[in-house]
């Protein structure tokens, strides 16, 4: 049953070659290079007056890892993001299934409903919640007159609302990676799983939760990346008080003028991002395989 | 092992009937055939059996138990599916094992049912195997042994051979008739394959617009088709649209007047004739229905010849055509368009049925 894929198209004539170029130059140039300089900048020192020494230091690192106000903001960034993405697979899994089941000839409008939260930006969402949810916005204001509460209630600038608003970004991106793996899962399988007396429970952790594990995976690094990096939401949502990551990193470049420092900041996030996501992948593989 | 019985089973969507009434009695070890064109109800009666679908009306009983609102994993009814349905993510043995785990059987129990179940499919030693790694007919048989592992009260087959190539298909139809025959399962197989049908049925059931049209042997379907649906649908009939003009007699569009005994009570009616009773040439001598027959057009099907005729001459109103298959014999050469041949029946050979004017 199983066959060699062909070889892809042009791929003797070093067509294919030239037609990944682009891609690859663009990642090269955008990606890899900064990053790269980004590193090196890392080890450099950073004297207050005098923007940027060069050097070959490690102490922005320690810097780092030895004051608990960041150690404090990196572990505040991994709950976050930790939560969020398991709130996401657990409210996106059953609204993926049934977007990948239904027989309605709405399908595709359920589909864009899904990723209609992505059309509100992150800036206009935060706004619409303050005249919403903010201190003096409708919902105190009209509880606070009916006399229900005399002091309004915290909505805005709390650990809360960042939660709400990154899973309310991510969600979408976790539907609609499970969604095409399921509709992939042929109904026949859960199927014959029933008939086999399998209730719905066992069906689900028996078949269903196997099968769609490449996709719980990809949605699950998915959504976890894009919490750990989040940089609009806890600013605009979390307040000055409440800080992450990614607007640690912003700041220490953008207000501080520390370059070194916040360097070190970036490659910390993306170590604690690459190496949290490799061992969930590698954790659930040993698992199911 | 159980008898299984349908009674007044309906299925509506809205406005649409899908399956309408319908009753069948399966005894205890039969193999039951669901027969008809697609979009006739057949597959939507084994679902409701398997429990996937909800009946709108009427019931089902597996042996002594009411099934009809049970859900699908507690009807105990051996499913194999046309797609084969295995989980990719399992081996061959795990496959077959997966109806025993969900029943709280201990492993060391489940090993040798799961042994004598791929044994029976004649699978023995692919049991570390995934899916994958077999053939189409391998893992229908896996399938098969899946379904049989748990012992169900009934199989049920949805189309379980239209994935395979024609040869295989011969094979594994012959395998999975052994099998329920020397297990005396009660099965119900839904195909659209005629032969596949009348090879491998006890009995079979006609289904066409979601009603039963005939239930009964392959000879009753053949010999005693209840409507003129049946006598076309199984086999290939000769049909000849016309009057009843007298008890006995039967009178075409075209004006030919034909003798039938089956021929009772009056008005527009169809005659139906199974082209094998058709004699042609010096065999039509002496039956009482002889006719000059024109012919329109003949097709050289290799055992057979179609030949397409005009009872009437009358071929511009495409009136009083009909088919006839005659026999291949050396050295005859098969009848050009525009000849004519000498064609007869005898007058118990038809059966009449009632037509629409």
């Amino acid at each position: 049953m199983s066959t060699a894929p062909e070889p892809v198209a042009g791929a003797r004539t070093g067509l294919a070659g030239l037609l990944v170029m682009p891609a690859t130059l663009f990642v090269a140039i955008g990606l890899i290079g900064p990053i790269a300089i980004l590193f090196r900048y890392s080890l450099n020192q950073f004297i207050p007056g005098q923007f940027m020494v060069d050097g070959l230091t490690i102490e922005n690192y320690v810097k780092f890892f030895t004051d608990g106000y960041y150690l404090n903001v990196l572990a505040r960034t991994v709950r976050v993001a930790v939560f969020c993405t398991v709130v996401c697979l657990i409210m996106g899994f059953p609204l993926a299934y049934v977007l990948a089941r239904t027989q309605s000839r709405f399908k595709n409008l359920l589909i864009i409903s899904v990723v209609l939260p992505l059309f509100v930006g992150n800036a206009v969402r935060a706004a619409g919640w303050m005249t919403a949810f903010g201190s003096r916005g409708a919902l105190n204001a009209s509880l606070m007159g009916m006399g229900l509460i005399d002091q309004p209630l915290e909505i805005m600038y709390t650990e809360n609302a960042v939660l709400i608003g990154i899973i309310a970004v991510n969600l979408p991106f976790m539907v609609l990676t499970l969604q095409s793996v399921i509709e992939g899962i042929p109904r026949n399988v859960e199927e014959a799983a029933f008939s086999l007396g399998a209730g719905p429970a066992a069906m689900f952790w028996r078949v269903l939760w196997p099968l769609a594990l490449p996709g719980i995976l990809a949605g699950t690094i998915l959504t976890f990346i894009l919490a750990m990096n989040a940089y609009a939401t806890p600013v605009l949502l979390g307040g000055p008080k409440f800080q992450m990551m990614g607007p640690l990193v912003y700041g220490q470049f953008a207000q501080q003028n520390n370059w070194p420092f916040g360097g070190a900041i970036s490659f910390i996030l993306m170590t604690a991002t690459i190496v949290l996501t490799v061992a969930a992948h590698l954790i659930v593989q040993r698992r199911y395989r | 092992m159980a008898r299984l019985s349908i009674e007044h089973l309906r299925k509506t969507y809205g406005d649409l009937t899908v399956v309408d009434d319908v009753t069948i009695d399966i005894a205890d070890g039969e193999f039951l055939v669901l027969l008809g064109p697609s979009g006739c109800g057949k597959t939507t009666t084994l679902r409701m059996v398997a429990g996937f679908i909800a009946p709108s009306a009427g019931a089902i009983t597996i042996g002594e138990r009411g099934v009809t609102t049970l859900p699908p994993w507690k009807r105990n009814c051996g499913l194999v599916f046309q797609s084969y349905a295995l989980f990719p993510h399992m081996t061959v043995a795990e496959n077959v094992a997966f109806g025993l785990e969900m029943r709280k059987i201990s492993p060391a129990d489940r090993a040798p049912r799961v042994a004598e179940a791929l044994r029976l499919v004649q699978l023995t030693g692919f049991d570390e195997r995934y899916p994958r790694q077999l053939s189409g007919g391998q893992q229908q048989r896996v399938a098969l042994a899946r379904a049989l592992a748990m012992e169900p009260d009934v199989l049920l087959l949805d189309e379980p051979l239209s994935n395979l190539d024609a040869k295989l298909r011969q094979e594994v139809r012959v395998e999975i008739r052994d099998l329920q025959r020397k297990l005396g399962l009660t099965t119900i197989m839904v195909t659209h394959d005629q032969e596949e049908a009348l090879t491998m049925a006890d009995r079979l059931v006609v289904m066409e617009k979601g009603k039963v049209r005939q239930i009964g042997t392959q000879r009753e379907l053949y010999e005693k088709p209840a409507d003129r649906f049946v006598a076309g649908f199984i086999g290939r009939s000769a049909f000849l649209d016309g009057d009843i003009t007298a008890p006995g007699r039967f009178r075409t569009k075209g004006g030919v007047e034909i003798g039938c005994a089956a021929a009772t009570g009056t008005g527009a009616a169809t005659l139906a004739l199974r082209p094998e009773r058709i004699a042609v040439g010096g065999d039509a001598d002496g039956l009482h229905n002889r006719f000059e027959a024109r012919v329109e057009h003949a097709s050289y099907l290799g055992a057979i010849l179609d030949i397409d005729v005009s009872l009437s001459g009358q071929d511009s109103a495409r009136q009083d055509r009909m088919l006839l298959q005659i026999p291949n014999k050396a050295g005859v050469a098969e009848p050009k368009p525009g000849e004519t041949i000498t064609i007869g029946w005898a007058e118990d050979a038809g059966l009449v049925y009632p037509r629409e004017a």
